[in-house]
């Protein structure tokens, strides 16, 4: 076969490869399609089960599309950029940002498309505070993604970065979050995590083995679920993009709150060796799947095969 | 990056590639529809000389503000993950390097005497959310062997603090570096963040019914106040044949407002990204502050990517600014 033409078929075929993952995903939510037009958060509606403790029921498969990776409106929503019908604004500082039509958008090509999503997901004001002496690293990270980013490799995200779980089982004592493997922005193996909420108390940080989502335990505040973490690895990121690097040290506090049939999470990083400040994430809603047979789908291998063919240092 | 194995469900069927195809055509078709329309509208509107006019038609204005906007790469939209926003501004933290020459004390606060050249490099990180720069200069005297050391200088600036650093993000860590607060050079250094061609575009949006536009010498110009801690000042903004802010100039009737008479020239845009970005910035920058010069630099590399930039205050800023 002429080289080209099979160079031509793989670069058609790769990029419809890139556009099935939307419509798969989609399709096993039973949900809304994917086409937003703003990125704000679901409204609320239903009532909120409770659980025989008189707390709120967190069980149920909360994969609806208000915190996929996939596509560009959540990713904004989720550095705090909200694009409302004619208006836009950053949801931290107030500053309102400047919005044109949807019926004046300039045509562009693929490239052009990808660049754009490049600075609209970067384009927030919500940034984490690292010591000085760490500024340039975070940089570095964030402009040399493609090698320095873990989950390129289909390492784990870890916690925070995998970000609200996908399903919720919530037991007396237990709580069970999954979190399916995720193509799009970034691609991670299928994790779980079985978190306590019977009152034990950490492990001493000395006795803990890093890992990539630490050892976590659960308690409620009123309503919300608050899951503290410790004993991490210093491998992972804690935010979906911009090269936030931590310590073994970092102490992540998740808050998750369920109102009818939408869960509000969020997280709150501290960590002293190399941030000035707490920082928290924007909140993320997410949507209860309405489908009472709704099952995750299986998660197939992740499989690292892009890079060799990288010539840039365009990223996500 | 990795490819999800799930991915490989889409070899799923020649019906399903050639449905896809087709949908694809249509789309890229109509999007070819309405940017022909828009582009049409927006070259009838701002194309031609027009008589000066004092009163602007406020379409006008918008539809010169967007057209600026794209050429310059601000306005910007994304279809990834079938999404179907509007365009939006997109530009918020930025990095230039340059070089060249800066006159007079070297400071763009003591300028106003004309005075000395100094060869220049120079470094500015800056955001528009929050407003924030930090310029970074290192400058030489060009008198020969005899001439004194490289003047290294940090200026920072955010919202209506200003402070100068002894090393990037001074007084931030207790016996890391001295932040040295320049609460009067506040209002000269966040103006250069606003008469940039990118804040100028963001200052007019922001500036609204208040913007007219009119013709001089066959150019576009678009007038409009300041807001906030610059109310007083005015900008005149010139546009040459490719949309772009070819000349920025700012004056004030207010005494308090001192060094506020600036002219900024801006040519020779590119993308000067090691990433690319599509944002063009301007290669060649001409600034006179009161009638004398500046800087003239020539712009290395510009990272428009919105890096990892932040400008926390310093407690003994804060502390200074409420006194």
């Amino acid at each position: 076969m002429n080289p080209h033409i099979r160079l031509g078929r793989g670069i058609v075929v790769a990029a419809l490869l890139c556009l099935i993952p939307a419509a798969v995903f989609a399709q096993a939510n039973g949900g809304p399609r994917m086409d937003h037009e703003n990125t704000l958060p679901p409204t609320p509606t239903g009532p909120t089960p409770m659980a025989p403790d008189g707390h709120p029921d967190l069980t149920g498969l909360w994969n609806g599309l208000a915190d996929n990776l996939l596509g560009v409106p959540n990713q904004m929503h989720n550095v705090g950029i909200e694009v409302g019908t004619d208006t836009t604004r950053d949801i931290h500082s107030g500053v309102q940002i400047a919005t044109w039509p949807l019926q004046n958008r300039k045509r562009q090509n693929n490239e052009q498309n990808e660049r754009a999503a490049t600075l609209l997901r970067r384009m927030g004001s919500n940034r984490p505070i690292y010591k000085p002496e760490y500024w340039q690293r975070v940089k570095d990270f964030d402009a040399n993604s493609n090698e320095e980013d873990p989950s390129n490799n289909c390492m784990p995200a870890g916690v925070p970065r995998m970000g609200v779980p996908s399903y919720i089982a919530q037991t007396p004592a237990y709580l069970v979050f999954i979190y399916p493997g995720q193509g799009g922005l970034i691609a991670t193996a299928t994790s779980y995590r079985m978190i306590p909420t019977d009152g034990r108390k950490h492990t001493n940080l000395e006795e803990l083995d890093g890992t990539w989502n630490g050892e976590s335990i659960g308690h409620w505040e009123g309503d919300t679920m608050v899951v503290d973490s410790i004993g991490f690895n210093s491998t992972s990121w804690f935010d979906q993009l911009g090269g936030y690097f931590h310590s073994e040290n970092m102490h992540v506090t998740e808050r998750l709150h369920r109102d009818g049939n939408t869960l509000t999470w969020t997280a709150t990083i501290e960590d002293p060796d190399v941030l000035l400040e707490p920082w928290t994430t924007t909140p993320r809603v997410a949507l209860l799947n309405p489908d009472p047979k709704a099952i995750l789908p299986e998660s197939l291998p992740c499989s690292e095969r892009d890079f060799a063919h990288v010539v840039t240092k365009e990223h996500h | 990056m990795p490819i999800q194995a799930r991915t490989i469900r889409a070899r799923a069927g020649r019906a399903f590639v050639i449905a896809a195809l087709a949908a694809l055509i249509f789309q890229v078709a109509r999007g070819q529809s309405n940017y022909s329309k828009t582009n049409a509208t927006a070259k009838t509107t701002t194309g031609g000389p027009a008589d000066n006019p004092t009163k602007s038609n406020p379409s006008e204005v918008a539809k010169t503000l967007q057209v600026a906007a794209e050429a310059v790469g601000l306005a910007r939209w994304s279809g990834v993950g079938g999404q179907r926003l509007p365009e939006v501004d997109v530009i918020n933290t930025m990095e230039i390097w340059a070089s060249g020459t800066t006159y007079g004390s070297g400071s763009p606060n003591k300028s106003s005497e004309s005075g000395s050249a100094f060869k220049t490099e120079y470094h500015a990180s800056l955001g528009y959310n929050p407003p924030a720069m930090r310029v970074e200069m290192t400058r030489t005297s060009s008198g020969g062997s005899g001439s004194p050391a490289p003047l290294h200088t940090i200026e920072v600036v955010r919202e209506k603090y200003a402070w100068d650093e002894s090393e990037i993000g001074a007084g931030l860590i207790p016996g890391k570096g001295v932040a040295t607060p320049a609460m009067a050079s506040a209002n000269s250094r966040i103006l250069e963040l606003w008469t940039l061609p990118y804040g100028v575009i963001k200052a007019a949006v922001a500036a609204g019914d208040k913007v007219t536009m009119s013709t001089e010498n066959g150019a576009r110009v678009l007038t409009f106040p300041l807001s906030g801690q610059l109310a007083g000042v005015v900008v005149k903004a010139t546009l040459d044949a490719q949309d772009e802010i070819a000349k920025v100039e700012t004056r004030t009737d207010n005494p308090a407002l001192t060094g506020m008479a600036t002219e900024t020239e801006y040519s020779e845009y590119a993308d000067h990204g090691e990433i690319a970005t599509d944002v063009k910035s301007p290669g060649h920058i001409v600034r006179k502050q009161a009638g004398h010069p500046v800087l003239d630099l020539h712009v290395k590399m510009l990272d428009a990517n919105n890096p990892y930039l932040v400008f926390p205050v310093p407690e003994n800023v804060k502390k200074a600014a409420a006194q």
